[in-house]
């Protein structure tokens, strides 16, 4: 009975060694260099969006302020014809 | 056997669990996949920028444009008045003055009111003024005039409902008796109303040929002697043409 026992247990060690050994040499992967330039490429996608948000901002308050000065100036052709009128009077 | 299993067991997981996490790591696909990916998003958001800053060059010439254009229609709107930027300004600062000067009066209780009715009336003849220039026709200005008339009207309005008062100066600085008094050009500018002074203060004027310095007088409204005055003064007259 010690015999099974001692048996049983070797093979599932050895399988579990077997098996880690297989799947270390399935998986290949990215080497150093490679890596950084992914991050590289990460960290420029993030400036972008940064830069691309921060003019979003700006293009937004320039729209407004082209608004404003539409709106005076059109009050100020609306002043000069109500001026005119009075002259008239 | 069992010492052998002891020491086996422990490496064996070791050496499995080395494995588990070595195929966790990203693999050469995986890392392509994510190249290609953020190449794209580089690519896009690139165009994106490239936009907006040619959106932002757009705007910023329209609302410089927008300046111009706005400076030649208030030029051209100051014409119209015979004016100019530089007047407009001016007239601008003196309307202001105007309406912190109404706002200095109108925070006054009604006796410092009565102290500084010349300040008053100096306001009135400036708001006149004002509205004399033909720059009072532009809406800005016309809006502003309307508003400080109203708070003269007010001011004019609750003097009128106060009692004026006089205090009595020196006969020989200000030659004050009810006759001078009565000509002032801020009580009644007419002499021949002095009964109006004398009557409306018979609890300090017993002979209205003695006033004293100091005396605080009524001086009442109207523009004419009532009966009573003109009674007063008739028997003043004639205890006078008596003597």
């Amino acid at each position: 009975m010690q015999k099974k026992n001692g048996t049983a247990i070797v093979l599932v060690l050895a399988f579990l060694v077997c098996s880690s050994f297989a799947l270390m040499s399935c998986s290949s992967s990215p080497d150093e260099a490679q890596m950084k330039q992914l991050n590289d490429l990460k960290s420029e996608v993030t400036s972008l969006q940064n830069d691309a948000a921060a003019k979003e901002q700006q293009l937004g308050n320039l729209q407004k302020e082209v608004a404003d000065k539409n709106a005076k100036l059109k009050k100020c052709a609306d002043d000069q014809a109500i001026v005119k009128q009075r002259l008239a009077k | 056997m069992k010492v052998k299993t002891l020491y086996f067991v422990p490496a064996a997981l070791l050496v499995f669990a080395v494995g588990l996490a070595t195929a966790q790591e990203m693999t050469k696909d995986q890392w392509q996949q994510e190249i290609t990916k953020y190449t794209s998003m580089l690519d896009s958001l690139r165009a994106r920028v490239k936009t907006l800053d040619a959106d932002i060059t757009s705007m910023g010439t329209k609302s410089s444009q927008l300046d111009a254009d706005y400076e030649k229609c208030m030029n051209e709107l100051y014409a119209l008045v015979g004016s100019d930027a530089a007047k407009a300004a001016a007239y601008r600062s003196d309307i202001e003055s105007a309406e912190n000067k109404a706002n200095e009066l109108s925070r006054l209780s009604d006796a410092d009111l009565v102290e500084r009715s010349g300040e008053v009336d100096d306001l009135a003849a400036k708001v006149k003024s004002l509205w004399d220039n033909k720059l009072s026709l532009i809406p800005e200005f016309w809006d502003r005039l309307t508003a400080l008339n109203e708070k003269v009207k007010g001011l004019q309005a609750t003097l009128a409902n106060q009692v004026k008062m006089y205090t009595v100066g020196t006969w020989a600085r200000n030659r004050d008796c009810l006759w001078n008094i009565a000509k002032k050009k801020d009580i009644y500018s007419n002499a021949w109303l002095w009964p109006k002074i004398w009557q409306g203060n018979r609890d300090q004027i017993k002979d209205p040929d003695v006033i004293h310095t100091g005396q605080k007088l009524k001086i009442p409204k109207g523009s004419e002697l009532n009966a009573e005055e003109k009674s007063a003064a008739k028997k003043y007259y004639a205890r006078k043409a008596g003597k």
